[in-house]
C-alpha cells in the first residue's frame, strides 16, 4: 500500500510541470478573454460594464467581420492547398529522382528558415512597385506593359499574399512527406510491380496508406497555423488596400488596438477560436478512423 | 520502352525541382545581393543582379548605429531559454503521459494539441496585463514565460509520438535491474529518444526566434526588442533605407539558413515517426 | 541519477533568474527632499531611433546624470508607427514611461484619459512668453498646459527646380497649376507626385486636409462632427483621385510616411508635401539633387487666395501620471531647452527641426549652420506656414475626436475603397463621415 502511493505521487511530477504552464499561461487566459468579451472593456479607460451577449451581437452583425472571415477561409485554404500540392510533388520528385536529391532538398528547405519579418520585409523588397526586381523585370521582359502592382492592385494582392505563404509552408510540407515516403518497404513496391500494377495504383494501395496519418496531421496543424496567422499578412499589407486582406486576427487586432474595444476584440478572438475548436474536432475524428484503420 | 519513360520522367522531376529551387533561393539571393549594393544603386537599376561596387557600409551602419549585434543577442537568449525550458517540462510530461497515463494520456495529448489553436491575438491582451502586473513587461524573461505557452503544447505533443516508439520491454528491464522510474527516464527512455528531443528542440527554438507579435506588444526598449520587433523597426525608422534593411536581414536569415541546413534530415525524420507511430 | 536531473532543474532556474536580474528595473528610490537635490530614476521614451537626435538627446542625458549623480535616466526609443499601440497598451497594463515625446493628436487622448499631469511650471520656467501661444493650446485643457512643443515644422509644397526648368514650368501656385504641371512630368520613371492612403498612417488625412484648408474649411465642423461631405472636401477627395490616377505609383495606396518621403528622397517625385525633414532625406539619399530642391506654400483654389497653412506640427513631450518623479522629469525638460544644447538638438536635422521657442532661430550659434545658410528660402517659408496652421482638426481647438481623424485610418480607408474597389467618391466620402461620427459618439 504504501508504495503504490510513492508510485503516484512520482507519476504526478512528471506532468505537473507542463500542466501549471498550461493552465497559467493558457486556460486562465482564455477565461479572461471570455469574461472581457462580455463586458466593455477598454483598453486605456479603466471602467467597464458587463454587457453580456451585446458584443457578439455586434460583431455578429457587423458585415466587416463577415468579410474578414471570409477571406480568413479563402486564405487558409488556397494556402493550404497550394502548400500541400507544391510539398507533395516535389516530394515525390525528390524522392524519384536519384541524382542531386540531397542538393534540392537543401536549396527548397530555405524559405522554412524565414521569420516573417523577413519574409515580409524581402517579398516588399522584390515586389516593390518602383524599384522592385520583379515588377522590373516582367516589364523588361515585355511581359507588362507597365509595372504590376502586386501588393497593391486589387485583383491580384490576395493572390500575392497566398503565394508568399506557399513560398513559406511548402517546404515544410516536403520534408514531412519526404521522409515518411523513405519509411515505406521497397519491397512492398516490387510485389505490387510483379503484380503488374501501374504506377498510380501504386501511388493509391501503397504511397498514400502509409502517409495519410503524416500529412493529416500536417494539415491540422498547418491549418491551425495560416488561419491564426497574424505577421505575415501585418507585416505584408496591414489588412489592406481597402481591406481587401483583412483576415479574422487583423480585424481583432484592428478592434483591440485601433479603436481600443478590448470587449469586443475578446468576442472576435473568442468566436475564431470556437471555430477553429470545431475544425479541429473534425479533422481528430477523421485521424482517428484512419489510425484505426491502420491496426 | 518502360526505362525510356523514366529516363523522360527522371528528367521532368529535374526540370520541376531546379523550378522550385530556383523559387526557394531567389528571395535570398536577391536580399543578400541588396544588402552589398549601395542605395543609389538599389533605386537606379532595380534589375542588375551584381552590385557595380559592393559596399559593407549598410552592415556597418546596421552593426555600428543601430547596435543589432545586441538585439540578435537578445534572440539567441530568449530562443535558447524558451527551448531549454520548454524541453525539459515537455520530455518529463510527454514521457508521464505515455507511461504513466495511457487512457488519460490520449486525451491529454489532445487536450494539449488543443490549445495550439489558441489564437496568438486572443492571448495578447491578458499576457500584457498580467506580464505588467507582475513587473514582467519588457524583461527577457518575460517573453520566456509567454514564449512557454506555445512551445510546451507543441514540444509535449511531437514528444509524446516519440516516446511511444521505446518499447516497454526495455524499460521493464532497467525495473528488474533495480532502477527507479526516474533513473529508467534519464538513463533508459531519454537516450533512445535523444533524435527527436533534438528534433523537437529546434522546432521551438525556431518558433520562438521567428516570433513577432508578442515581442511586438511586450517589449518597448530597443535595448530588450528581439530581432523580429528590431527589424520592424527599421521600416517605421526616419529614414527608409531599403539597403539597411537587407544588412540586418540578412543578419538575421543567414545563420538561420545554415542552422537548418545542417539539422534538415533530424527534423524530418523526427517528426514524420513521431506522427506515424 | 537522480542528481542530474536535479541539476538540470536547478540549471534551468538559475538561468531563469539570471534572465530576470537582467530584466528588472532597479528599485526607484525615493524622492526624500533632503536639501533638494534630486534623486531617482526616470525612463525616457522618444521616437529619435538614430543618428544625431539620438545622440543628442543621449549626450543631454548623460550631461544631466553628470551634474545629479542620484538621478538615472533610461532612455527608450519607438518608431513613430509603434508608438500609439506602445502607450495605448502601456496604459492599460501601467507601463507607461515618466516622460516622453508624442504627437499633438495623441496628447488630447492622453489628457482624455488622465494620463498625463499638466507643465506650466515648466513652461513658466522657461518663460511662457517665448512659446507660441498657438502651439502651447494644443495641449491645453482645463486652463491648464499639458504638453510642451520640442520642435516645430509645418507642411509645404516641395518640388524639383531641374524637373520644372526642363518642362519650362513655372512653380505651381494654385491645385489647378499643381495638376498640370504633376502630369506634365510624370515621365521617364519620374512621378509627378504620390499620392499615399496606406492604413495605419495618416497620410490621405493629410493630403485631403490640405486642399479643405485652402478653401478656408476644416476636416470638423464647429461641434466636432466630421466633415467629409463639405463641398471642399469632394472637391479635395476628387483632386487627389485625378492625381492617384495620373501622376502617382500605383502602389502608393499602401504607403505611409516614409515610402512616400522616400521616393522624393530617390528623385523619383517632382513634388510632394512635407515638411523641412526633406532635405535631410535628399542629402543622404541623392546627394546629387541637394541643389535640385526646395519648397513654396501650398497650392490655393484662387490665385488670389490669401496664403494659408494647413499643418503646423508642433511635436511635444509630456510627463506621465504614473511618473515618481516628475520634478525630474520637468528639470531634465528644462535643460534640453537650454541655448546651447537646444540648437544642438536642432541642427541635427536644420531646417526639419524649427525650434518651438523665440530667441533660438536668430543667433549666430544657429545661423552658422551651413544647411540653414543654402536653405534660408525654405526656412523662411515654412516660418511662414507654421505660423498660419494647427494640428489636422486642431482649427477649433484641441479635441478628441481631431485625434480619432488621424488615428484610426478611417479617410485613408475611404480613398482606398475609392481607388481600389472604384466605390462612388460621394457615398465613400458619405461613408466615412458616418464611420468617423460613430467613432466620436463612444467617446461621450
Amino acid at each position: 500500500m504504501k508504495r503504490k502511493v510513492k508510485v503516484d505521487y512520482a507519476r504526478w511530477i512528471f506532468v505537473l510541470p507542463a500542466m501549471i504552464i498550461v493552465g497559467a499561461l493558457l486556460i486562465y487566459p482564455i477565461f479572461s478573454s471570455l469574461y472581457y468579451s462580455m463586458t466593455t472593456k477598454h483598453l486605456i479607460r479603466p471602467m467597464y460594464d458587463f454587457v453580456g451577449l451585446a458584443n457578439y451581437q455586434d460583431v455578429l452583425t457587423d458585415p466587416d467581420f463577415f468579410k474578414a472571415f471570409f477571406h480568413s477561409i479563402i486564405w487558409t485554404i488556397a494556402s493550404l492547398a497550394g502548400q500541400i500540392f507544391i510539398g507533395f510533388t516535389a516530394a515525390l520528385c525528390v524522392n524519384r529522382v536519384r541524382h542531386l536529391k540531397g542538393v534540392y532538398r537543401t536549396l527548397m528547405i530555405i524559405p522554412w528558415a524565414f521569420p516573417s519579418i523577413v519574409i515580409a520585409l524581402s517579398w516588399k523588397w522584390i515586389l516593390n512597385g518602383v524599384s522592385g526586381f520583379i515588377p522590373n523585370m516582367l516589364v523588361q521582359l515585355g511581359i507588362c506593359n507597365e509595372l504590376p502592382q502586386f501588393l497593391s492592385d486589387s485583383s491580384i494582392v490576395f493572390l500575392t499574399l497566398v503565394m508568399i505563404n506557399i513560398w513559406f509552408g511548402a517546404p515544410m510540407i516536403m520534408i514531412n512527406v519526404l521522409s515518411a515516403l523513405q519509411t515505406i518497404p521497397q519491397d512492398q513496391y516490387e510485389a505490387a510491380q510483379i503484380d503488374g500494377a501501374s504506377k498510380g495504383q501504386q501511388f493509391l494501395h501503397i504511397t498514400f496508406p502509409h502517409i495519410k496519418v503524416v500529412v493529416g496531421l500536417l494539415v491540422v496543424l498547418r491549418t491551425i497555423w495560416i488561419f491564426n496567422n497574424f505577421d505575415i499578412i501585418y507585416l505584408l499589407t496591414g489588412g489592406g488596400p481597402a481591406d481587401k486582406t483583412m483576415t479574422v486576427p487583423i480585424y481583432a487586432y484592428n478592434m483591440g488596438w485601433g479603436t481600443k474595444m478590448l470587449g469586443k476584440s475578446s468576442a472576435v478572438t473568442i468566436l475564431l477560436l470556437m471555430f477553429l475548436l470545431l475544425v479541429c474536432f473534425i479533422y481528430f475524428a477523421i485521424i482517428a478512423k484512419w489510425e484505426k484503420e491502420e491496426k | 520502352m518502360a526505362k525510356k519513360k523514366g529516363i523522360i520522367g527522371n528528367g521532368l522531376c529535374h526540370v520541376y525541382l531546379i523550378l522550385l529551387s530556383v523559387i526557394a533561393v531567389f528571395p535570398l539571393i536577391w536580399v543578400l545581393l541588396s544588402s552589398i549594393k549601395t542605395n543609389g544603386e538599389l533605386t537606379a537599376n532595380p534589375t542588375s543582379f551584381l552590385p557595380k561596387n559592393p559596399t559593407f557600409s549598410n552592415f556597418v551602419h546596421v552593426i555600428e548605429d543601430l547596435v543589432f549585434a545586441r538585439n540578435i543577442a537578445n534572440s539567441i537568449v530568449i530562443a535558447l531559454c524558451t527551448t531549454i525550458i520548454a524541453i525539459v517540462i515537455s520530455c518529463m510530461a510527454a514521457y508521464g503521459i505515455v507511461r504513466f497515463f495511457p487512457k488519460l494520456g490520449n486525451i491529454m495529448s489532445k487536450a494539449l494539441v488543443t490549445t495550439y489553436l489558441f489564437p496568438p491575438i486572443l492571448l495578447a491582451i491578458p499576457y500584457s496585463l498580467v506580464m505588467a502586473k507582475l513587473g514582467l513587461t519588457n524583461t527577457r524573461v518575460g517573453l520566456v514565460i509567454v514564449y512557454l505557452s506555445f512551445s510546451v503544447p507543441y514540444a509535449v505533443w511531437m514528444l509524446v509520438g516519440f516516446f511511444k516508439t521505446v518499447p516497454i520491454g526495455i524499460e521493464e528491464a532497467a525495473r528488474v535491474d533495480g532502477a527507479n522510474k526516474v533513473q529508467t527516464f534519464v538513463k533508459i527512455v531519454i537516450p533512445l529518444v535523444m533524435p527527436g528531443i533534438v528534433a523537437t528542440a529546434i522546432y521551438t527554438f525556431i518558433n520562438a526566434w521567428n516570433e513577432f507579435l508578442y515581442a511586438l506588444i511586450l517589449i518597448n526598449s530597443t535595448d530588450m526588442m528581439t530581432v523580429s520587433v528590431k527589424l520592424r523597426s527599421l521600416q517605421g525608422a526616419e529614414i527608409l533605407n531599403w539597403g539597411d534593411m537587407m544588412a540586418a536581414s540578412t543578419l538575421v536569415v543567414v545563420p538561420s539558413v545554415i542552422f537548418f541546413m545542417l539539422i534538415q534530415k533530424k527534423i524530418a525524420s523526427g517528426m514524420a515517426e513521431g506522427a506515424v507511430k | 541519477m537522480k542528481k542530474k536531473l536535479a541539476m538540470v532543474l536547478v540549471g534551468t532556474m538559475l538561468m531563469t533568474s539570471l534572465l530576470a536580474g537582467c530584466g528588472s528595473k532597479g528599485e526607484g528610490t525615493n524622492n526624500g527632499g533632503n536639501d533638494g537635490e534630486l534623486s531617482g530614476e526616470i525612463t525616457f521614451w522618444h521616437s529619435f531611433t538614430q543618428g544625431p537626435r539620438l545622440e543628442s538627446i543621449q549626450a543631454t542625458a548623460d550631461k544631466f546624470m553628470e551634474e545629479h549623480p542620484d538621478v538615472k535616466i533610461n532612455i527608450e526609443t519607438f518608431s513613430w508607427a509603434d508608438f500609439y499601440t506602445k502607450w495605448t497598451t502601456g496604459l492599460a497594463s501601467g507601463n507607461v514611461p515618466d516622460m516622453s515625446t508624442a504627437l499633438p493628436g495623441h496628447v488630447v487622448e492622453m489628457m482624455d484619459a488622465g494620463a498625463i499631469v499638466p507643465l506650466d511650471d515648466l513652461i513658466d520656467d522657461i518663460g511662457r512668453d517665448k512659446f507660441s501661444e498657438k502651439a502651447l493650446s494644443e495641449g491645453e485643457q482645463d486652463e491648464a498646459c499639458y504638453s510642451i512643443p520640442l520642435y516645430s515644422h509645418a507642411q509645404v509644397m516641395w518640388y524639383r527646380k531641374d524637373l520644372l526648368s526642363a518642362a519650362g514650368l513655372e512653380v505651381p501656385v494654385t491645385w489647378e497649376e499643381f495638376a498640370k504641371a504633376a502630369k506634365a512630368l510624370t515621365k521617364d520613371g519620374v512621378y509627378g507626385c504620390s499620392f499615399p492612403c496606406g492604413s495605419g498612417d495618416m497620410m490621405a488625412t493629410r493630403f485631403l486636409n490640405y486642399y479643405v484648408s485652402s478653401a478656408g474649411e476644416s476636416l470638423l465642423t464647429e461641434d466636432l462632427q466630421a466633415n467629409i461631405t463639405s463641398d471642399a472636401a469632394i472637391d479635395g477627395i476628387n483632386f487627389w483621385v485625378d492625381i492617384y490616377k495620373n501622376c502617382s505609383p500605383k502602389d502608393s495606396v499602401n504607403y505611409v510616411t516614409l515610402d512616400q518621403a522616400n521616393l522624393y528622397y530617390q528623385g523619383k517625385t517632382a513634388f510632394d508635401f512635407n515638411s523641412g525633414f526633406q532635405i535631410s532625406g535628399v542629402a543622404t539619399n541623392s546627394p546629387n539633387l541637394v541643389d535640385q530642391i526646395d519648397c513654396a506654400p501650398l497650392p490655393k483654389i484662387h490665385e488670389d487666395d490669401p496664403d494659408y497653412g494647413a499643418e503646423t506640427s508642433n511635436i511635444p513631450m509630456v510627463v506621465w501620471q504614473n511618473s515618481e518623479h516628475p520634478e525630474i522629469c520637468k528639470a531634465f525638460m528644462k535643460e534640453l531647452y537650454e541655448p546651447e544644447t537646444y540648437t544642438e538638438f536642432l541642427m541635427a536635422t536644420p531646417v526639419g527641426m524649427l525650434p518651438s521657442i523665440t530667441g533660438i532661430s536668430d543667433t549666430e550659434e544657429y545661423q552658422a549652420n551651413e544647411t540653414v545658410q543654402k536653405y534660408a528660402h525654405a526656412e523662411e517659408v515654412i516660418t511662414k506656414t507654421m505660423d498660419l496652421g494647427t494640428a489636422i482638426g486642431f482649427e477649433h481647438g484641441p479635441s478628441v475626436q481631431a485625434g480619432l481623424l488621424t488615428s484610426q485610418s478611417v479617410i485613408e480607408n475611404m480613398f482606398q475603397r475609392i481607388l481600389v474597389n472604384g466605390e462612388d467618391v460621394e457615398k465613400a466620402a458619405q461613408e466615412a463621415e458616418d464611420e468617423l461620427n460613430e467613432l466620436f459618439s463612444t467617446i461621450q
